[in-house]
C-alpha cells in the first residue's frame, strides 16, 4: 500500500512542480510590461496604472502640500478602507495651514517622509514599505499608501474597514449554555475574541501567509509556555511548505497539512465556537485561524474529540458523563445499525426472539427486494433528502420534509416497496448521525455506512466485523501531528481516559492531557476540593464580620 | 532495525493476555472437562503455572541479550547455522500456532454460524486483515489491541454475568473424584495455550522499558488464568462435566442459554464478535512474529517481502493441516500440549539457557555486557 501512496505522492509533486513553473512563466510575462520603478511621482503613478489596470475600485488621488513644495499621492482600494479616516487624518492635516505655519521651512521632498510620519498625520498604525510591490500588497489588505515625490520608501497607513458580518451565534454548533459568540470571516475579529478570553502575555498570535494569489493571512494561536514546541515547529513547517494559488477556506489548509491525506477521517478538529477554541488553546493545542473563514482548525486532535461538546464542561459533570457515553453509543449506531440489521435479517434470523422475528417477517412479506437492496435504497434516499434540505432555500425546506416524510416514508410502505422496520432503522440511524456534535466526523460515518451494508449483505455479521476491523486498523495507524488518533484509548494514560470519557469536576482537573507532551502540565492548584467549613458556620462568621464592620462605622 | 515502533509494558501485557485468552476460553474448557471432569477448574488454575518457567527463561535470555529477538540471540548463542536452524524452527512454530488459531476460527464459523460457506472464505479473509496489520507494524497492532481488549473482556464478563442465574454449583462436586493425575494431565491443555507467552521473546526488544517484561508477562498470565478459571467454573456449573466435554465450542452454547426477561437472549453474536476480534489480534501477533523471524534469519532490510508468501503458507496450512473439526479437537487435546510445550515453550528456551550458562561459566564467554558497552 505505501508504495502506491508514494507513487501517488510523486505524481502530486510532479503536478505541483508543473504549476509553479507555469506560475513563473506568468511572472516572466508580467515582467515584460513592467518598467523600472522610480521614486519620481509621475513615473511611479504611470507604472501603477499600468500594473493595476483599469480597476475602478482602486483610487489614486494626487495632491500637494506646503504651497506645492511637496507633491504627494494617495492610493487605496475603495470599499476596504475607512474614507473618513483618510480624509480627516491624512489629507486634511497635510494640506492644512497648520503645516505651512509650523513646517514651511523644514518640509521639503527630501525629508517629507519622517516629518509626515512623526508630526503631521495622525493615524496610530503606520509602516514604511521598502518598495512599490510591498506597498501594493498591503494596499489590498485595506491599507492606504502615501507616495511622496522623490522618495523611494512609501508610507502605509492602516485604515482597514469594510462591511463585515457581526459576531453571531455559531450556527453549526449551537449550545444551550455557553458563549454565543461565534467566529466570523474577519481574522482580526476572531483574534480579538480569543484575546478577550485569554488575557495573558504568553498567548501568541503568529502570522503567516499562504496562497500566492489570494495572499491569505493565517494565524497560529498558542500559549507559549504550554504548547509542545515540537508540534508547533511541525505545524509551522507544514503551513510554510504550502505553495498554492489560493486558500479560500480553512479546509484547503486542512488538506495540505494532514498526516494522512487519503484518510476518510478528519485529522484536524474544526470549530466555530470561540469558547471551544479558547479551551483548546488552554489545553496546549494550537489553533490555525484563516482569514475569511469562521471555522478555526485545532491540532493535534484525536478521534474521541468528536464525542465531546463544549457544553459538557459547563453543566454538571454527571450529565456530561451520561451524554458522552450516549454519544459513543450513537456513534456506533450511526455507523453500523443498518448493516447489522441487514446481516441479521439476511443471515442470522435465529438471533432474534421469535415474536420479534415473526412481526418483522410479517412486515417484510411482499417486499420485492432483498434486505441489502432495501437498505441501500433507503439510505440513498435519505442522503438525497438531507442534501436537498441543506441546499434548498429555507422557504422551500418545508416541501422537502413533506415529500420526504409523507410520500417516501408512508407511501413507499403502503405500496409495499420497503418494510416499516427498515424505515425505522434508517430513521434511527439518521437521528443518531445528527446527535453527534462534530459534523466532519459524521461525514466519515455516513460514507462508511454504505460499504458496511454491502459487506453485511454478502457475509452477514462476519462481514460487518470484517469491515469494522478494517476501519480499526486504519484508525490505529492514524496520527494527528504525532498524537495517535485513537488516544487516549490506545497509548494513553488512565487520567487521560477519565478526562475523555467522563468529564471530572473542574476542581479535580489538576493536570492537562498527558498525550500532548506539553511543557506545563499543571492547570490549577490542588486544594480546591469540597469545602470543609459547614455552610451555617460560614454564614455565621460572615454575619459577625458585618456586624463588626457596622460597629466600626 | 526492522521494527521502528515501540510498545509500552502495559501494551505488552495486553498483547500477551489476548494471545492466550482469545482462543483458550473458547476451545479449552470442553477439552479440559473431558480429561479432568468435575475438577476442570483446578486444571485451569494449575495449568498456567508451567508457563511461569517459560516466562522466567525468556526474560532472563532477553536481559542477557538486550535489543535482540529470540531469532537473533539463538544465533549469538548457538553459532550461525545451528542458531539459524533454531530460529527457523521458531518461525515454523509461530506459523503452526497461527494457522491453528485461524483454523479454530474458521471451524467455529462454519459449524456454528454459516454452514454453507467454505472455510477458506473465513480463513483467507481473516489472514488478509492480519497481513495488513503486520505491514503497518507492531505498534499499531498493540494500539488496536488496547481497543479490542476492552471489548473482549467486557463481553466475556457480560456473558458470564448474564449466565449467573443458570449456574448450579453442585456440578462442581465431588472434589478430586478421579485423583490428581487426570487433573495434571488436563492442566497441560491450558498450559499449551498460555505458552503463547513465548511471543514475548520476539516483542521484548521493542518494549520501551524491557525491564518490565517479567511484570507484564506475569500480569498477563494471572489475568488470563483468572478469566479462564471463571469460564470453566461457569461452564461446569451450567452443563455439568459430561455434557460440557461433548461440546466443541462450549462458550457459544453457554451464551445461548442466556435468557433474561425474554429481552436479553441469544448472545451468540456477541461471542462471535469477541472471538473474531481476539483471533484477529492473536493471528496478527503470530503472523508478525513469523514474518519478523524469517526476515531476521534471511537478513532482510524490511518485513514486507515475506508477508505475502507467509500469508499464503498460513492460509494453506490452516486448511490442509486438519480434515475436520474432530481432528482439530483431537490434535488440540492429545498432541498439541506435548508438542508445543516440549519444543517451543520449554525445550528450546531451556537449550538456549543451558548453552548460555555453559559458555559463560565454562568457556568464559561474556554475553550482554559487550552490547551494553558498545
Amino acid at each position: 500500500m505505501p508504495s502506491a501512496f508514494s507513487m501517488l505522492r510523486k505524481l502530486l509533486k510532479y503536478k505541483l512542480a508543473d504549476n509553479s513553473s507555469e506560475e513563473k512563466q506568468a511572472g516572466c510575462r508580467g515582467d515584460a510590461i513592467r518598467q523600472e520603478d522610480s521614486p519620481l511621482l509621475e513615473k511611479r503613478l504611470d507604472l501603477i496604472r499600468k500594473r493595476l489596470g483599469e480597476s475602478k475600485d482602486i483610487v489614486i488621488r494626487e495632491f500637494s502640500s506646503n504651497n506645492n513644495q511637496v507633491k504627494l499621492a494617495i492610493l487605496y482600494v475603495d470599499g476596504l478602507v475607512d474614507r473618513r479616516l483618510i480624509n480627516d487624518h491624512i489629507i486634511r492635516p497635510i494640506q492644512s495651514d497648520f503645516v505651512v505655519k509650523n513646517f514651511s521651512h523644514r518640509l521639503a521632498e527630501k525629508n517629507a517622509l519622517q516629518l509626515l510620519k512623526k508630526h503631521i498625520t495622525s493615524i496610530s498604525e503606520v509602516a514604511e514599505a521598502a518598495n512599490l510591490t510591498q506597498a501594493i500588497r498591503m494596499m489590498f489588505s485595506g491599507d492606504t499608501a502615501l507616495l511622496i515625490n522623490g522618495e523611494e520608501k512609501i508610507l502605509v497607513y492602516s485604515t482597514r474597514a469594510w462591511d463585515r458580518r457581526a459576531v453571531t451565534e455559531p450556527e453549526t454548533e449551537p449550545a444551550v449554555r455557553g458563549s454565543r459568540e461565534g467566529f466570523t470571516e474577519t481574522l482580526r475579529t476572531n483574534t480579538a475574541l480569543l484575546r478577550r478570553r485569554i488575557r495573558h502575555e504568553n498567548l501568541r498570535l503568529e502570522s503567516m501567509k499562504a496562497g500566492r494569489r489570494t495572499g491569505t493571512d493565517v494565524v497560529l494561536a498558542y500559549i507559549n509556555d504550554i504548547v509542545n514546541p515540537l508540534t508547533l515547529e511541525e505545524v509551522r513547517r507544514r503551513i510554510a511548505a504550502i505553495d498554492t494559488d489560493s486558500i479560500l477556506e480553512s479546509g484547503y489548509i486542512e488538506e495540505f497539512i494532514e498526516d494522512v491525506p487519503f484518510s476518510i477521517f478528519p485529522q484536524l478538529e474544526r470549530t466555530e465556537r470561540s469558547d471551544k477554541a479558547a479551551a483548546a488553546v488552554l489545553d496546549g493545542r494550537i489553533l490555525i485561524m484563516v482569514d475569511n473563514t469562521p471555522h478555526v482548525l485545532i491540532v493535534p486532535t484525536s478521534f474521541f474529540q468528536f464525542i465531546q461538546a463544549s457544553e459538557d464542561y459547563y453543566e454538571r459533570p454527571y450529565i456530561a458523563v451520561v451524554l458522552r457515553l450516549l454519544r459513543l453509543f450513537v456513534l456506533n449506531i450511526a455507523l453500523m445499525l443498518p448493516a447489522v440489521y441487514v446481516a441479521i435479517i439476511t443471515f442470522h434470523q435465529e438471533m432474534l426472539p421469535t415474536s420479534l422475528l415473526l412481526s418483522i417477517a410479517a412486515a417484510r412479506e411482499g417486499v420485492p427486494f432483498p434486505a441489502v437492496a432495501e437498505a441501500l435504497l433507503m439510505e440513498a434516499i435519505f442522503e438525497v433528502l438531507r442534501e436537498a434540505g441543506v441546499r434548498l432555500p429555507k422557504t422551500v425546506g418545508q416541501a422537502v420534509s413533506i415529500v420526504g416524510g409523507l410520500v417516501i416514508g408512508d407511501a413507499s410502505i403502503r405500496a409495499g416497496l420497503v418494510s416499516p422496520s427498515m424505515v425505522i432503522v434508517v430513521a434511527v440511524t439518521a437521528i443518531s448521525t445528527f446527535a453527534l456534535p462534530a459534523f466532519n466526523a459524521s461525514i466519515a460515518l455516513r460514507i462508511l455506512r454504505f460499504p458496511l451494508i454491502m459487506l453485511a449483505g454478502m457475509m452477514g455479521l462476519y462481514g460487518v466485523i470484517f469491515g469494522l476491523v478494517i476501519i480499526l486498523i486504519h484508525l490505529a495507524g492514524l496520527q494527528s501531528f504525532g498524537v495517535p488518533y485513537l488516544s487516549p484509548l490506545a497509548h494513553g494514560s488512565v487520567s487521560d481516559m477519565l478526562k475523555t470519557f467522563a468529564r471530572p469536576f473542574w476542581w479535580m482537573t489538576r493536570r492537562r492531557a498527558d498525550e500532548l507532551g506539553l511543557q506545563n502540565m499543571k492547570r490549577q492548584a490542588g486544594n480546591m476540593g469540597p469545602r470543609k467549613t459547614p455552610f451555617a458556620k460560614r454564614e455565621l462568621t460572615h454575619d459577625n464580620t458585618e456586624e463588626h464592620d457596622a460597629g466600626k462605622r | 532495525m526492522l521494527e521502528k515502533g515501540r510498545i509500552s509494558p502495559r501494551q505488552t501485557g495486553q498483547l500477551l493476555f489476548i494471545t492466550t485468552i482469545a482462543t483458550v476460553i473458547f476451545f479449552a474448557p470442553s477439552l479440559i472437562a473431558s480429561l479432568a471432569g468435575h475438577d476442570a477448574w483446578l486444571a485451569a488454575l494449575l495449568g498456567p503455572m508451567f508457563t511461569l518457567i517459560t516466562l522466567l527463561l525468556i526474560t532472563w535470555l532477553g536481559r542477557k541479550h538486550p535489543g535482540q529477538t529470540i531469532f537473533q540471540y539463538s544465533e549469538t548463542i548457538l553459532g550461525k547455522w545451528l542458531g539459524k536452524a533454531v530460529a527457523l524452527l521458531y518461525v515454523w512454530g509461530f506459523l503452526h500456532i497461527g494457522a491453528m488459531a485461524v483454523r479454530e476460527f474458521g471451524d467455529f464459523m462454519t459449524t456454528s454460524f454459516m454452514s454453507h460457506t467454505p472455510i477458506s472464505v473465513f480463513n483467507f479473509s481473516m489472514l488478509l486483515l492480519c497481513a495488513w496489520s503486520v505491514l503497518v507494524g507492531l505498534e499499531v497492532i498493540a494500539r488496536m489491541n488496547e481497543f479490542i481488549i476492552i471489548l473482549i473482556v467486557s463481553f466475556l464478563l457480560l456473558i458470564l454475568f448474564f449466565s449467573l442465574p443458570n449456574w448450579e454449583l453442585d456440578y462442581l462436586l465431588p472434589f478430586f473424584a478421579r485423583g490428581p493425575l487426570p487433573v495434571l494431565q488436563a492442566a497441560l491443555i491450558p498450559a499449551a495455550w498460555h505458552g503463547n507467552i513465548i511471543v514475548l521473546a520476539v516483542i521484548l526488544p521493542f518494549m520501551t522499558r524491557p525491564t518490565r517484561a517479567f511484570l507484564a508477562g506475569t500480569a498477563a498470565i494471572f489475568a488470563s488464568t483468572t478469566l479462564l478459571t471463571i469460564g470453566v467454573v461457569g461452564m461446569t456449573a451450567i452443563f455439568g462435566p459430561e455434557l460440557s466435554s461433548s461440546f466443541l465450542f462450549p462458550l457459544h452454547l453457554f451464551a445461548q442459554t442466556i435468557n433474561i426477561g425474554q429481552i436479553i437472549t441469544r448472545f451468540e453474536s456477541v461471542v462471535m464478535t469477541t472471538w473474531m476480534a481476539g483471533i484477529f489480534i492473536k493471528t496478527s501477533v503470530f503472523y508478525y512474529c513469523a514474518a519478523l523471524g524469517l526476515a531476521q534469519v534471511l537478513n532482510l532490510k524490511e518485513v514486507r517481502p515475506v508477508v505475502l508468501p507467509l500469508g499464503i503458507i498460513l492460509g494453506t496450512l490452516s486448511i490442509s493441516l486438519f480434515q475436520d473439526v474432530t481432528m482439530l479437537g483431537n490434535f488440540l487435546k492429545e498432541t498439541r500440549p506435548y508438542y508445543t510445550i516440549s519444543l517451543y515453550f520449554l525445550g528450546l528456551p531451556l537449550l538456549l539457557f543451558a548453552v548460555t550458562l555453559i559458555r559463560e561459566k565454562i568457556f568464559g564467554v561474556c554475553f550482554g555486557e559487550q552490547t551494553n558497552e558498545a
